[in-house]
C-alpha cells in the first residue's frame, strides 16, 4: 500500500506542522508519540529490533572504524597519520586502478548481457513453462556460494588438469595460462563475476519488462516502430529505475569482490588482480595495520555514500 | 492481537526465545563439569585431534571437548581478534608456528611449565624451541629481548617441509639441488613436469621457496634484523627458482598452490617437488592416486654450501591467558603427549611429534614419510623469522617472487624490490634494520 492511501494506514497520521529550515527534523519525526496513529506506533515498535540490529552490526562497527582510523595501536589520537600512510603507499593506486578497470569493463558487460537476454526471452519465449525453466536456471549461479564458484572455475582454468586446458590438449592446441598470464588473469577472474551475476541482471530486467503495458508496445508496432525504437522509446523508460538499481547493487559488489579472486589467483600474478578489497584485507591482516586499513575503509565508505547519493537522485521515489 | 501486545510482553517473548536457544546450546556442548573449547584449523591437521576427542571424554568423565574449526585463512584473524578482546571463549588454541611471535608478543598465552607440562628427550629439541617465546636461538625482536623464555605451545602436528620424488623412475632421491635440476632436465617432457613449483602469490610461493633460500646460504634477515634478501646467496636462490626450475616446471607455476602440486604428483604428471607431511596421505597418496608405492621421501636436498635446510610448519596447542580452565587444558595437552596416545593419534591420521612413535615400524607402511620426518625434525629445520611482522614480510616476498615467476620482473628485481619494502616495513615496526 502506498503512502497517502486511506483506511488507517501510515498515511493517515494527524496533521503535522511544516518543517522549519533545512536542518529541522522531518515533521513525522518531530510528531510526538501520542500524535501517531495506533498502526504507526505498532509499525515503529516492530521496526525497532531491526533498527537495533542495524545499529549493532553496521553503525557501531563503522563508528569504531572511524575511531580506529584516527588513533594508533595504543589508542593515541594521531589525526590523519593513518590516512597519510595509506595514501603514500603506491600499491593502493594500483589496487584502485585494477578495481576501476574491473568495474568499468565488466560491469557494463554484465548489465548489457543481462538486459539483452531479458529482451530476447521477453520477446521470443511465450511458453510459461520455458520461462519458468529459464528463471530457475538463472537462479542457480546466484545461490551458489562465491567460494564454491571460485573452486569450480579454478578447476576449469588451471593448467595441466583444468577442464579447458585438458580439452585444448586433446584437440591438439597449446595450453592457455588463464591464471598465470597477467593479461588473461583479469579476464579469468571477471568471467566468474559475469557468469554469476549476469543472471541477476537478467531477472531484474525481465521483471521490469513485465511491467511495460502491452498496449503501448502494440500501438508502436502498428505505427511501424522498429524493435530498437520500441526498446529506446518505451521499454527503456520502464527499465531506467531498475537499471539504476542494478548499478547500485553491482557497484557495491565490485568494491567487495574478494572470495573467488582469493581462490583463483590470490591477487596475482604479482598484483594484477589485487583489487581494493583484497588490498584492504592484506593491509589489515597480513600487515596488521588496522589504523591504515580503517582509514582506507572510511574513505571508501565516504566515496560510496557520495556516489550513491548521486545515483539515488535519479531513482524515482514512487514508481507509480 | 499483535497490535495489543505491550512492549514489555514483546521483550519477554524475545527473552524466552533467546533463553531457549541458549539452553539448547549448553546441553548440546556440555553437561559435564568442564567443557574445553578448542579452536582448531579445519583440514588434515585436526583429523587426529578429532579422533582423540571421544577417547579423552570417555577416559576423563566430567570433561567435555568442543572443537570449533575454522579454515586456515580465517583462524589466525579469529584468534588475534579473540586475544585482543580478552575473550575467554577458547581454552586451547591450535596455532601454526609462525603465529607464535604475534601471540607471544601480545602476551596472549599462558606459560605451560607451571601447569605441569615438562620437556622430554623423546621429542626433538626444536619442537620445544619452536613453542618457546622469546625464541631460544636466532634473531629476537627488540621488544622481546628482556622477556623470560617460556614454553607457550606444544606441537601436536609435527610438520617439516620435505622432498618427494618418483622413486620408480630413479630409485635414489636427489642429494643436492644440482641433482634436482639435472634430474628435472632429464625427466621434463610434454605432460610431465621435471619439477613442480608451488608458486601462487604470497604465502604459497614463500613457503615453497624458503628451504631453497636457506639451502643456498641465503636468508631474509641476519641475526640483527638486517635484510639479507638481496645478498649474493639470496639472489642465486631466487634465480634458481624463477629461471632454472621454472624452465623445467609445470605450465603456469605462478598460479599453482599446494593442491595443484599434489594433484599433478598424484596423477603421475610430475617428477619431484617439496611437500608437507599433511599433504602426503590425504592428497599425494590419497584416494584416487596413481602413484602408490612410487613416491620416495627425503629431507630437503643440499644447496651449494653442502647444507639442506627444511622448514618447520608445526601446529601447536597453546592455552590462552584468559582461559578459565587452564589446568584442565594443560591436562589434555599432557595426555596428548603420552606415547600411547600419540600411537593412537598416528593410527587415526594424526602426525605425531615423538621420535619413538615416528620411528615405530608398525606405522611405516601407512606413513612412509614418518621416519624421514623424525630425521628432518632432529636435523634441525629452520623456523620462519620470529617476528610479529612475518605475515607482512611473507606477503611482500610472495608477491615479488610471484611477479618474477609470471615473467613480470627479473630475479634480481624481485630481490631488490622485496628487500626495499621489507627494510621500510621493519624500520617502521621499530626493528634496528640497516637501510
Amino acid at each position: 500500500m502506498t503512502a497517502g492511501a486511506s483506511g488507517g494506514t501510515l498515511g493517515t497520521a494527524p496533521a503535522i506542522p511544516p518543517s522549519r529550515g533545512p536542518l529541522a527534523l522531518p515533521a513525522r519525526i518531530r510528531a510526538s508519540w501520542s500524535e501517531r496513529s495506533r498502526q504507526e506506533r505498532l509499525a515503529l515498535r516492530l521496526l525497532l529490533p531491526m533498527f537495533g540490529l542495524v545499529f549493532v552490526v553496521a553503525t557501531v562497527p563503522f563508528i569504531l572504524a572511524v575511531i580506529r582510523a584516527v588513533t594508533s595501536d595504543t589508542g593515541t589520537f594521531v589525526g590523519a597519520d593513518n590516512l597519510g600512510r595509506a595514501l603514500s603507499n603506491e600499491q593502493l593506486y594500483e589496487a584502485i586502478k585494477q578495481t576501476g578497470v574491473y568495474g568499468l569493463v565488466f560491469l557494463p558487460t554484465e548489465i548489457l548481457l543481462g538486459l539483452g537476454i531479458a529482451l530476447l526471452v521477453h520477446r521470443t519465449v511465450r511458453s510459461p513453462l520455458v520461462r519458468a525453466a529459464i528463471y530457475v536456471a538463472a537462479m542457480i549461479p546466484i545461490v551458489i556460494p562465491q567460494v564454491a564458484v571460485g573452486v569450480v572455475f579454478r578447476l576449469l582454468y588451471i593448467p595441466d588438469y583444468g577442464l579447458i586446458n585438458v580439452l585444448l590438449g586433446q584437440t591438439g592446441h597449446d595450453q592457455i595460462l588463464w591464471l598465470s598470464n597477467p593479461s588473461l588473469a583479469m579476464f579469468a577472474v571477471a568471467s566468474v563475476d559475469v557468469w554469476q551475476w549476469t543472471p541477476f541482471v537478467y531477472l531484474i530486467m525481465f521483471a521490469g519488462l513485465q511491467t511495460v503495458p502491452p498496449e503501448s508496445v502494440e500501438a508502436a508496432q502498428l505505427d511501424g516502430a522498429s524493435s530498437w525504437a520500441q526498446f529506446r522509446h518505451i521499454e527503456l523508460h520502464y527499465l531506467r529505475p531498475l537499471l539504476l538499481l542494478v548499478l547500485f547493487f553491482r557497484l557495491a559488489d565490485v568494491l567487495r569482490v574478494f572470495d573467488h579472486v582469493y581462490i583463483l589467483t590470490g591477487g596475482g600474478p604479482g598484483t594484477t588482480t589485487q583489487f581494493l578489497s583484497l588490498y584492504l584485507y592484506r593491509i589489515a591482516f597480513d600487515f596488521s595495520d588496522l589504523g591504515q586499513a580503517s582509514a582506507l575503509a572510511v574513505v571508501v565508505m565516504a566515496f560510496m555514500t557520495a556516489l550513491y547519493t548521486v545515483i539515488s537522485r535519479f531513482l524515482p521515489a514512487d514508481t507509480n | 492481537m499483535i497490535q495489543r501486545m505491550k512492549p514489555v510482553t514483546l521483550l519477554a517473548t524475545i527473552a524466552v526465545v533467546l533463553s531457549a536457544c541458549s539452553s539448547g546450546n549448553t546441553s548440546s556442548s556440555g553437561g559435564g563439569n568442564v567443557t574445553l573449547t578448542i579452536a582448531a584449523v579445519q583440514g588434515v591437521e585436526d583429523t587426529g585431534l578429532k579422533a582423540l576427542k571421544p577417547m579423552y571424554e570417555s577416559s576423563h568423565p566430567g570433561v567435555k571437548i568442543q572443537i570449533v574449526e575454522a579454515p586456515y585463512a580465517s583462524l589466525y584473524t579469529k584468534l588475534v581478534n579473540t586475544f585482543q578482546a580478552n575473550d575467554a571463549t577458547y581454552d586451547l588454541v591450535m596455532m601454526d608456528d609462525p603465529w607464535m611471535p604475534k601471540f607471544g608478543t601480545i602476551g596472549a598465552l599462558t606459560p605451560l611449565e607451571p601447569l605441569g607440562i615438562s620437556k622430554d628427550g623423546d621429542v626433538a629439541q626444536v619442537v620445544w624451541d619452536v613453542g618457546t617465546w622469546p625464541p631460544p636461538r636466532g634473531a629476537v625482536p627488540p621488544s622481546e629481548k628482556d622477556k623470560q623464555k617460556q614454553l607457550l605451545g606444544v606441537t601436536i602436528v609435527g610438520n617439516v617441509e620435505m622432498f618427494m620424488w618418483r622413486k620408480d623412475i630413479t630409485p635414489n632421491g636427489p642429494a643436492s639441488y644440482d641433482e634436482v635440476l639435472a634430474n628435472a632436465k632429464a625427466q621434463n617432457k610434454p605432460n610431465f613436469a621435471g619439477y613442480i613449483i608451488r608458486g601462487k602469490a604470497t604465502n604459497p610461493v614463500t613457503a615453497d621457496f624458503l628451504p631453497i633460500l636457506w639451502s643456498f646460504g641465503g636468508d631474509v634477515f641476519d641475526e640483527n634484523w638486517n635484510v639479507t634478501f638481496d645478498n649474493a646467496q639470496s639472489v642465486a636462490a631466487i634465480k634458481f627458482l624463477v629461471d632454472d626450475l621454472k624452465a623445467v616446471a609445470q605450465a603456469g607455476p605462478s598460479s599453482s598452490d599446494a593442491s595443484d602440486r599434489d594433484r599433478i604428483m598424484a596423477t603421475g604428471q610430475g617428477y619431484q617437488s617439496s611437500t608437507w607431511p599433511g599433504e602426503i596421505n590425504t592428497a599425494v597418496l590419497g584416494p584416487g592416486t596413481t602413484v602408490t608405492g612410487k613416491v620416495g621421501f627425503e629431507p630437503i636436498p643440499k644447496g651449494p654450501g653442502g647444507k639442506g635446510v627444511g622448514m618447520m610448519g608445526n601446529w601447536m596447542l597453546g592455552i590462552p591467558k584468559v582461559s578459565k580452565n587452564q589446568q584442565a587444558a594443560a591436562d589434555f595437552i599432557k595426555w596428548m603427549l603420552q606415547k600411547d596416545t600419540q600411537m593412537t593419534y598416528a593410527q587415526n591420521g594424526g602426525i605425531p611429534s615423538r621420535t619413538s612413535v615416528l620411528k615405530d615400524s608398525s606405522l611405516q607402511d601407512k606413513n612412509p614419510y614418518f621416519s624421514v620426518l623424525a630425521d628432518a625434525l632432529t636435523a634441525p629445520p629452520n623456523w620462519r623469522p620470529r617476528t610479529d611482522q612475518w605475515n607482512a614480510v611473507e606477503t611482500v616476498i610472495g608477491t615479488e617472487l610471484n611477479k618474477a615467476l609470471a615473467g613480470q620482473q627479473s630475479a634480481q628485481d624481485a630481490a631488490t624490490n622485496a628487500s626495499k619494502q621489507i627494510r621500510s616495513l621493519m624500520k617502521q615496526a621499530g626493528y634496528p634494520t640497516a637501510q
